[in-house]
C-alpha cells in the first residue's frame, strides 16, 4: 500500500491542478462566511457590550414594530412617574433620560451626520461611562468617543451643537464610552437641565433608567415595576434593550445579506464547478494509471481505498490553504464594503468553526466524490479496458439532452416573466423560474458549446489561421468541459450583469422622476443620508421661510406607524404648497387638495389591495397617540415622493413627537435673479450645515451617487466570482495542456512556430472567455429585466440596459481570458520538442 | 510550377531539380552529442560523419541504444549538437534560430513517427495538409490527390485518428510528410508498432515515393526486413558509423547486425 501511495504521489502536476481548484473554491466558500460573521457580529459588538449601568429601562410601550434601521418612537413619559417607581422596593437608584436631536458641527464647520442614522443628544446619566474626561455641566458635552477619535474632537474644544429649536456651543468635557442601548451615529450627553431645555418638553421625560440593589434580581424588580406602571407603559431589562438596538444595527445591512447569501451559493456551485472540471480533465490519465495498477495485481479494494486516501488528504490539506485564502479573501471584501461608505462598525475579522467547517466539508466531499467516480470506472472495467483508457474518453454529447434542456429553460424563462409581471407570486415564481431556467442551461451548454465556439471563433481563425482553427477544434473537442469552464465564467458575469443593469435602470428612474416632476428651484435635505431615522430639524424650513429671496417653502416629512401587525411609512405634506412643487397627475392633485387635518390619502393600488374606499376609516397606530381611525380623503396614483400613505403637516404634529423633516422644497421669489437668489440662500444656509441645498443636478448627483453607494459593493463582491471563474480557465487550460502535451510536441515538430503555440492556446482561451461572458450577458438581461420589471411598482419605472457597460463588461471578461492564457501559452510554447514527443504519460 | 502541367509532368520536373543538385540532401560532419550532465553522461553521438544523397531511401540501423534516434534528431533540427555540423542542402543547422528552425521543418522536411503522428481533432484530409496550413498555403489539389491516392486513403479523409487503424495512421502520416513536398522525410522505426503486412504496405509507399517521385527519405530501423527495402543501410554503434551496405537483402543485413553484437 505505501508503495502505491508513492505511487501516486509522483504525479504532483496533476495533484497541484486539484489541489488549486479546491483551494480557491473553499477559499470562496469560506470567505464568505466568514465575512458574514464578521459583518454580523460587528453590530453586535457595536451595540451589546456590557458596559450599561442600569439594570432595568421604563418606557412607553411602542405602539409597532419599528422598521429597519431605527427603533420605534415611543409616547414620553409624564415626570410624576420617577416618583412612583422610585417607590419600588429593591431599587438602589434610579434617574431620568430625555433624549433628542442634536447634530454635531465638526470645526470646518460641517455637520457630522455619517450614514443616515439619527444624531442624538441625551441627558447624563449617573451610570454613564467616560472613557476620558467628566460628567458635562452646563456650558459643557460628552461625546461618544468613535465620534471624538473620526473627527480628532477632544477634551476641551468647542463644539457647535445643533437641536430642534436652536443651537448652542458647548465645551467638550468628556468622552462617552460607546453607549449600548440607541441606534445612532453620533451621541452627546448633556447636564439635566441642559437637556430638558434642548431635547425634552417640560414636565415629560422619555425613559426612567433603574439600578437594582445588589442581591436582587433585575427580573424580579421588572415585575413589580410592570405591576405598579398605568397601561402603556412598560419595564424592561437593560439587556433586552441592548438586543433590540444590535437586531435593528444588523437589519439596517439587510440589503447585503441576500447578496452575500448569494455569493456564497454562487461561490459553491463555482467551486465545484471547478473541481469536478479539473477532474474531468484528468480522468482519463488517472484511469489508465489505476488500470496499469490492477494489471500489475492491486485488488479493486486497494485502488478505491488508496483513492480515497488521496482525495481526502489533497482535499483537506488544499482546503485548508483555502480557509487562509479566504480569511485573507474576507479581508479584503470587508475593506472593500467599508471603501464604498458603507457603516460597518470597526471589529476584527470573526472566524467561526462553521466558516472552516462548509469549506472543509464542500472541498472534500467534492474532491472525494470526484475522485471516486473514476476509480469506480476503473474498477469495473477489465484492466486492459482500463490500461488503454477506452472507456473513459468523455461521452458524446447527446442530442437527448436538448428537449429537456430547451424545456427546462423555456419553463423557467416563462415563469421568470409571470413573477416579475405579479401574474404569479413573485419570489416563488421568480425563484422557481431562475432554478429551471439554470438547469436547463446546464443541459443545453454543452450543446451549446460546440457551435457557439464555432461561431465565436470565426473571426479569430480569419485573423490568425490555422492556430486558431486548432484552438477551436479544442474548445470543441470536449464539450462538456468547455460548458462547465464558461458557466463558471457565466454566473458570475451574469450577476455583475443584473447589478449593472438594475443600477442603470434606478438611476435612469429617479432621474426621469427628477426630470418630469420636479419643480421646486431648491430642494433642502440632509446631509446624510435621507431615512425615516435621520432629518433636517424644524429650524432649517423656519430660516428658509424668513429669507426675502425665498418665495414658497413646502415641508415633507415621513413617519412609521403599525397597522395591525405591520409597520408602514407615511408622508405628511402640506397640502396647499406641495404640487406647486411636484407635479402630479390630475386625480392626484384633486385627493391632495381635499386633505385636511383628521384624514388621509392612500396610494389606489393599496386601498385596493385592502378594499378600501373613499370615506372608509383607517385604523392607524401611532407611537405617541395609540390608534386613531382616519377616514380615507382621496387616492393617488402618484405624490412627491413615493410613498403609500399620506397625511398633512398638521396631522403629523399631533401623533409624532420629534418633526424631524425629510425634505423641504423651496421655489425662489419672483423679482430677483435667479443666480443671485439661489446664491443668497445658499449663503444664508451655510451655518446649518446639517442642510443640503441642491438645485436639481446637485439633487440628481446625489440621488445616483446614493444608488451607487449601496449597489457597488454589491456588484464588487460579485466581482469575484467573475475572478475565479477566469481563474477557472486558466486551471482548465493548463490541465489540458498537460494532457495534451504529446501533441504539442508533434505540432512543434511538422512546424508549428512557438508564436502559433501562443496564439492557439489565447485562442481557445478567448473563445472559452467569450462564450461564457455572452451566455453571462444573455442570463444579465433576462434576470435584469426581470428584476427592474418587478419592482416597477417601487419607482423604478425605467428599464435600461447600459450598453457601454456591459460592453465593457463582456470585452473586458474576454480580453482577461487572455491574461488567464499567460501562464499555460508560455508553459506550452517552452516546452523542449523533443520532451513532450517523448513524453511518454 | 503552375496548374498547367499535369501531375506526372510536375513530378518529373521537380524529381529533375533533385537529380540536378550537386550537393548531398543532409549531412553530418563530426557530430557529437552529449546527453546529461555529471555521472550520468552519455555520448549518444561520438564524432559521426554521414552523407545522405537526394533522390535516395538510406536506412540507420544499430543496436538499441547506439545512437539512431538521436543522429535522426539531429539531422531533422529536432535536438542540437554538443560540437560538430549538420547541414541541410547547404544550410548549417547550427547557424539557424529556433524560429529558422521551426520554419525549415515546415517548409523542408517531413516526418513520421513511430506512434503518435495526427492530431486527434483533426480529420485525416485535416492532419495531411496541417503543415501547409501552419505555413498559411494551401495544398496544391492534384499533388494532394496523387499523394492520397496512393497511399490509398481516398475513402478514409473524413475520419479522425481514433477510427483509423494503426497502419491506417501511419500511412496518413506519411503522406502528411509528402504532401508538402519536402527535401527530405525522416521516418523513426515507422514499422515498429505495426503487423507485417501493414508494414510492408507502408514500406512499399516510402519506397514508390523514392522511385516514382524522386523523393529523399532516411528511415530508422531495428528490423532488417524494413531496411531491405532501402538503397543503403548506415550502421551505427556506440555512437559511431561502423559501416553501411549499398542494395542491401533481408539476409546480409541480418548477418551484418548479428556481426555488430546486438
Ligand atoms: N534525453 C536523453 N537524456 C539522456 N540520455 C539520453 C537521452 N536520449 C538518449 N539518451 C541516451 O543516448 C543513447 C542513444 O540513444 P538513442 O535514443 O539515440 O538510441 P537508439 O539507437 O535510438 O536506441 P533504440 O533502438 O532503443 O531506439 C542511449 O544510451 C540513451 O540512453
Ligand atoms: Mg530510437
Amino acid at each position: 500500500m505505501a508503495r502505491l501511495v508513492r505511487a501516486a504521489l509522483t504525479h504532483a502536476g496533476r495533484l497541484f491542478g486539484i489541489a488549486l481548484a479546491v483551494t480557491l473554491a473553499v477559499g470562496l466558500v469560506s470567505g464568505t462566511f466568514i465575512l458574514t460573521d464578521t459583518i454580523a457580529s460587528a453590530f453586535q459588538a457595536a451595540t451589546v457590550s456590557p458596559n450599561s449601568t442600569s439594570d432595568i429601562v421604563v418606557r412607553a410601550t411602542a405602539g409597532f414594530t419599528a422598521q429597519a434601521n431605527s427603533l420605534p418612537e415611543r409616547e414620553p413619559l409624564p415626570e410624576s412617574l420617577l416618583a412612583r417607581v422610585a417607590a419600588v422596593p429593591g431599587i438602589q437608584a434610579l434617574w431620568p433620560t430625555v433624549q433628542g436631536y442634536a447634530a454635531m458641527i465638526d470645526k470646518a464647520g460641517k455637520s457630522i451626520a455619517p450614514d443616515g442614522l439619527p444624531t442624538i443628544g441625551t441627558s447624563w446619566a449617573p451610570g454613564d461611562v467616560l472613557d476620558a474626561g467628566r460628567a458635562p455641566r452646563p456650558g459643557e458635552v460628552a461625546i461618544d468617543t468613535t465620534t471624538a477619535r473620526r473627527y480628532h474632537l477632544h477634551l476641551g474644544d468647542n463644539i457647535r451643537i445643533l437641536f430642534q429649536g436652536g443651537e448652542q456651543s458647548f465645551t467638550i468635557a468628556g468622552v462617552l464610552r460607546r453607549s449600548v442601548d440607541v441606534v445612532a451615529a453620533t451621541k452627546a450627553t448633556f447636564d439635566p437641565d441642559t437637556a430638558t431645555h434642548w431635547l425634552g418638553q417640560k414636565g415629560q421625560i422619555n425613559a426612567i433608567a433603574v439600578k437594582a440593589q445588589p442581591g436582587s434580581t433585575p427580573a424580579a424588580i421588572r415585575a413589580r415595576i410592570n405591576a405598579i406602571l398605568p397601561p402603556r407603559f412598560e419595564a424592561v431589562t437593560a439587556h433586552q434593550v441592548a438586543d433590540e438596538a444590535a437586531q435593528s444595527w444588523t437589519k439596517s445591512l439587510a440589503f447585503l445579506s441576500p447578496a452575500l447569501l448569494l455569493l456564497a451559493g454562487v461561490a459553491l456551485v463555482v467551486g465545484a464547478l471547478l473541481i469536478a472540471n479539473t477532474f474531468s480533465i484528468l480522468v482519463g490519465q488517472r484511469t489508465r494509471e489505476l488500470g496499469l495498477l490492477r494489471a500489475l495485481g492491486a485488488s479493486p479494494a486497494q485502488l478505491r481505498r488508496l483513492v480515497l486516501a488521496e482525495a481526502t488528504a489533497v482535499g483537506l490539506s488544499a482546503s485548508l490553504a483555502g480557509i487562509a485564502i479566504g480569511f485573507g479573501a474576507a479581508h479584503g471584501m470587508l475593506a472593500l464594503i467599508r471603501g464604498a461608505g458603507l457603516a460597518v462598525p470597526a471589529s476584527s475579522v470573526v472566524f467561526r468553526a462553521r466558516s472552516a467547517l462548509a469549506g472543509v466539508i464542500c472541498g472534500v466531499t467534492v474532491t472525494m466524490v470526484a475522485a471516486f467516480l473514476p476509480a469506480r470506472r476503473a474498477t469495473l472495467v477489465s484492466p486492459v479496458a482500463a490500461l488503454n483508457g477506452r472507456e473513459t474518453r468523455d461521452d458524446l454529447v447527446r442530442a437527448h439532452r436538448i428537449g429537456p434542456g430547451a424545456a427546462a429553460t423555456l419553463t423557467g424563462a416563462v415563469l421568470l416573466a409571470a413573477g416579475s409581471l405579479h401574474a404569479l407570486p413573485t419570489i416563488v415564481a421568480s425563484a422557481v423560474g431562475a432554478g429551471a431556467i439554470l438547469i436547463g442551461l446546464a443541459l443545453l451548454l454543452p450543446v451549446l458549446a460546440g457551435p457557439a465556439a464555432s461561431l465565436i471563433s470565426a473571426p479569430l481563425v480569419r485573423l490568425f489561421g490555422q492556430p486558431a482553427s486548432l484552438a477551436r477544434q479544442n474548445a470543441v473537442r470536449n464539450p462538456r468541459r468547455t460548458a462547465a469552464t464558461a458557466a463558471a465564467l457565466m454566473i458570475g458575469i451574469g450577476l455583475v450583469g443584473v447589478i449593472a443593469i438594475v443600477t442603470a435602470s434606478m438611476k435612469a428612474s429617479a432621474t426621469k422622476a427628477v426630470r418630469e416632476t420636479l419643480r421646486a428651484d431648491l430642494v433642502v435635505m440632509t446631509n446624510g443620508s435621507a431615512g425615516s431615522s435621520g432629518g433636517l430639524p424644524a429650524s432649517v424650513a423656519e430660516r428658509l421661510r424668513h429669507t426675502p429671496e425665498v418665495g414658497v417653502v413646502s415641508e415633507i416629512r415621513a413617519g412609521q406607524w403599525g397597522l395591525g401587525d405591520a409597520t408602514e411609512t407615511l408622508l405628511a405634506i402640506d397640502p396647499a404648497t406641495v404640487t406647486r412643487m411636484h407635479e402630479v397627475d390630475a386625480a392626484s392633485t384633486a385627493a391632495v387638495r381635499r386633505l385636511d387635518d383628521t384624514g388621509v390619502l392612500v396610494r389606489d393600488t393599496v386601498a385596493e389591495h385592502h378594499g378600501w374606499r373613499i370615506g372608509d376609516l383607517v385604523p392607524m397606530t401611532f407611537a405617541r397617540t395609540g390608534t386613531r381611525r382616519l377616514p380615507i380623503r382621496g387616492l393617488f396614483s402618484t405624490m412627491a415622493v413615493r410613498t403609500d400613505y399620506v397625511i398633512s403637516l398638521e396631522s403629523f404634529a399631533a401623533n409624532y413627537a420629534q418633526p424631524l423633516t425629510l425634505v423641504v422644497d423651496v421655489k425662489l421669489a419672483k423679482g430677483f435673479t435667479p443666480g443671485t437668489a439661489e446664491a443668497n440662500v445658499r449663503k444664508v444656509m451655510s451655518d446649518l450645515p446639517v442642510a443640503k441645498v441642491m438645485d436639481r443636478s446637485q439633487l440628481l448627483a446625489s440621488q445616483q451617487a446614493q444608488i451607487d453607494k449601496y449597489l457597488s459593493p454589491v456588484a464588487a463582491l460579485l466581482g469575484l466570482s467573475v475572478l475565479i471563474g477566469l481563474l477557472g480557465i486558466a486551471n482548465a487550460l493548463a490541465l489540458s495542456i498537460h494532457e495534451r502535451t504529446r501533441e504539442l510536441g508533434l505540432l512543434r515538430a511538422v512546424g508549428m512556430a512557438r508564436s502559433q503555440l501562443r496564439s492557439m492556446i489565447r485562442c481557445e482561451a478567448v473563445v472559452i472567455a467569450a462564450f461564457g461572458s455572452l451566455l453571462g450577458l444573455g442570463l444579465a438581461v433576462g434576470f435584469g429585466w426581470a428584476c427592474v420589471t418587478a419592482v416597477r411598482d417601487l419607482g423604478v419605472t425605467e428599464l435600461v440596459l447600459p450598453v457601454g457597460q456591459l460592453g465593457i463588461l463582456v470585452g473586458a471578461a474576454t480580453a482577461a481570458g487572455l491574461l488567464a492564457a499567460i501562464v499555460p501559452a508560455r508553459r506550452a510554447a517552452n516546452l523542449q520538442v523533443l520532451d513532450a514527443l517523448g513524453d511518454s504519460r | 510550377m503552375t496548374m498547367l502541367m499535369t501531375a506526372p509532368q510536375l513530378v518529373e520536373s521537380w524529381a529533375r531539380i533533385a537529380a540536378e543538385a550537386p550537393a548531398p540532401a543532409a549531412r553530418a560532419v563530426d557530430a557529437v552529442k552529449i546527453h546529461g550532465r555529471g555521472n550520468t553522461v552519455v555520448r549518444a553521438l561520438d564524432g559521426v560523419t554521414v552523407e545522405l544523397e537526394h533522390n535516395r531511401f538510406t536506412a540507420i540501423m544499430g543496436p538499441s541504444g547506439s545512437g539512431k534516434s538521436t543522429l535522426l534528431h539531429c539531422l531533422a533540427g529536432l535536438d542540437t549538437l554538443t560540437s560538430g555540423h549538420v547541414y541541410v542542402g547547404d544550410k548549417d543547422l547550427g547557424d539557424l534560430s529556433e524560429r529558422a528552425l521551426t520554419r525549415l521543418r515546415r517548409d523542408r522536411l517531413g516526418f513520421i513517427f513511430q506512434a503518435y503522428n495526427l492530431l486527434p481533432t483533426l480529420t485525416a484530409a485535416e492532419n495531411i495538409t496541417l503543415p501547409l496550413a501552419l505555413a498559411g498555403r494551401r495544398a496544391d489539389p492534384l499533388w494532394l490527390e496523387l499523394v492520397v491516392d496512393v497511399v490509398g486513403l481516398s475513402d478514409r479523409l473524413n475520419h479522425r485518428p481514433s477510427e483509423l487503424s494503426g497502419g491506417e495512421q501511419l500511412r496518413v502520416a506519411a503522406a502528411r510528410a509528402l504532401v508538402s513536398r519536402p527535401e527530405i522525410i525522416f521516418a523513426d522505426e515507422p514499422t515498429g508498432s505495426l503487423d507485417s503486412r501493414a508494414g510492408s504496405s507502408l514500406l512499399c509507399f516510402l519506397r514508390r515515393a523514392v522511385d516514382d517521385f524522386g523523393q529523399t527519405i532516411v528511415m530508422v530501423t531495428h528490423d532488417p526486413v524494413a531496411a531491405s527495402y532501402a538503397d543503403r543501410i548506415v550502421f551505427l554503434a556506440d555512437g559511431r558509423v561502423v559501416d553501411e551496405m549499398l542494395e542491401p537483402s533481408v539476409e546480409r543485413a541480418v548477418e551484418h547486425m548479428k556481426h555488430l553484437g546486438s
